[in-house]
């Protein structure tokens, strides 16, 4: 999941601090800063859901991933073992990381396995992961 | 020297006659390429033109030569502008670049706005399918793009495709995506049945990659930038997948219903359409969104995180298409 919050507030910044150079100074450039702007209304809701979201996403990685490690393995036991550190968008992403690997390595396994009960666990969990995660574009007019 | 005298030294170099740059003004869209509009005026006469250059990074890693032979082999069977010349080596603007005629009098709706063809939705949609069923009942042989592209076997359409994008994000990818690894090996696990034929795929044919004048006409279809030789179900996929929609889930593309817009395109295509098939290409084409908007958040570091458009595609585009990927592995499996 990139770019990260900073990365696109740092980003909106840039872009703008530039001049642009005179053949780009009209129609492009007036698509970019309306790109910006789409840029900062939705980094307005990563900084309202994005900790949350880290935060329940990384607990049900957690929750499933130890779950299934009496069937699959103490290392996946270990790989939730590890707390999500100081609640940082950082931190959490740098814990994230972790768990995502776990979570694809479970998945790869349980396939493997035909454990159908689980799977489908797993497919489940993919759908509120991807929607705790969402952006929600506003409904802007078309031309 | 700026980019309109560069451009009017390989101009007069070109066209063996003095020519002066009018106008030059760069434009939104064709985030592969930096893509401008100008004048040219040689011994008096005005060429309305586009320049399509490539930039230092771009969204995707794009063959221009293949890009060039696909508006070569289709200018004169669908509204598709003519290519006038192509500079693999840069010349006098230092990057590769293509020049074709530019098409006046059209605007290309973005894919994140509502209702944007207004009135003549339907219209519009009718022409859109029409003219990907028009490009997938083309024979290839002996196109100008069959010189260059790979042809695949049939049966190998799908391993192509798939290889190349599997690829793409194991090479971009910054932060683990099981969603889309999960969709990988489930195209792999269950392949589709092999192309009904090998076509001209246009690579990103949907809506915002087309001129249309308002009234219902399409005047241009754009952006050929990933053309190949492959299954014609990826682009009818590609077409109608959700991402798309502009937020109506009753008509793709913002145009016209399903069900009319796979009638058409099987009419006007001769093909008919396999739903297993279908059902593949559109998975499919969630995991093609998402290796481009990894590629996409990949360039956006690269290039310093200058570029918005690089920024919109490496992270709305791509939760949106993980949220896409997500509903479609649930309805596969009969979850939902």
């Amino acid at each position: 999941m990139t770019p990260s919050l900073p990365d696109i507030l740092v980003g909106n910044f840039l872009c703008l601090a530039e001049a642009p150079p005179p053949e780009s100074a009209g129609e492009f450039t007036a698509g970019k800063v309306g790109a910006t702007a789409l840029l900062s209304l939705l980094a307005a809701q990563e900084a309202e859901r994005g900790l949350t979201a880290r935060v329940w996403e990384n607990g049900a990685i957690r929750a499933l991933v130890s779950d299934a490690a009496p069937d699959y393995g103490q290392g996946f036991a270990e790989a939730a073992s590890g707390p999500d550190g100081d609640f940082s968008l950082a931190s959490l992403d740098r814990v994230n990381a972790l768990l995502r690997r776990a979570l694809i390595s479970l998945h790869e396994a349980v396939e493997a396995a035909g454990d159908t009960a689980r799977d489908q666990a797993i497919l489940r969990l993919y759908r509120d992961m991807a929607h705790a995660r969402r952006l929600d574009m506003p409904p802007l007019p078309g031309r | 020297m700026t980019l309109a005298e560069r451009l009017e030294a390989y101009l007069t170099r070109h066209f063996g006659a003095p020519t002066t740059v009018r106008d030059l003004s760069r434009i939104p869209g064709g985030a592969s390429r930096e893509t401008y509009r100008f004048d040219a005026v040689i011994d008096g006469a005005v060429r309305p033109l586009i320049l399509r250059r490539d930039p230092a990074a771009s969204l995707i890693e794009t063959d221009r030569s293949l890009e060039y032979l696909a508006f070569q082999s289709f200018h004169d069977r669908a509204p598709v502008p003519e290519p006038i010349v192509l500079e693999a080596e840069g010349a006098e603007l230092e990057r590769p670049f293509f020049i074709m005629a530019r098409v006046d009098g059209g605007a290309a709706a973005s894919p994140f706005t509502v209702q944007p063809y207004g009135a003549h939705a339907q219209a519009i949609g009718e022409a859109f399918f029409a003219a990907l069923g028009a490009i997938a009942a083309t024979d290839p042989a002996g196109l100008p793009l069959a010189r260059a592209a790979t042809m695949p076997a049939p049966g190998d359409c799908w391993r192509v495709a798939l290889d190349h994008w599997a690829d793409v994000i194991e090479a971009d990818e910054q932060h683990p995506q099981p969603i889309v690894r999960a969709a990988i090996r489930r195209l792999r696990r269950a392949p589709p049945p092999p192309a009904a034929a090998v076509r001209v795929v246009h690579g990103d044919y949907r809506t915002g990659n087309f001129l249309h004048d308002g009234q219902g006409k399409i005047l241009a279809i754009l952006d050929w930038e990933m053309a190949h030789l492959g299954d014609p179900l990826e682009d009818l996929a590609w077409a109608i997948d959700p991402l798309w929609g502009h937020y109506d889930e009753t008509r793709v593309g913002g145009m016209i219903p399903e069900s009319e817009a796979l009638a058409i395109w099987s009419h006007t295509s001769g093909l008919s359409i396999d739903p297993d098939a279908l059902a593949w290409w559109r998975l499919f084409s969630a995991v093609k969104g998402q290796a481009i908007w990894t590629s996409a958040a990949r360039e956006y570091r690269d290039g310093g995180f200058k570029d918005p458009v690089l920024a919109f595609s490496g992270w709305y585009t791509a939760r949106r298409h993980d949220q896409i990927l997500a509903d479609g592995l649930m309805r596969l499996e009969g979850l939902s």
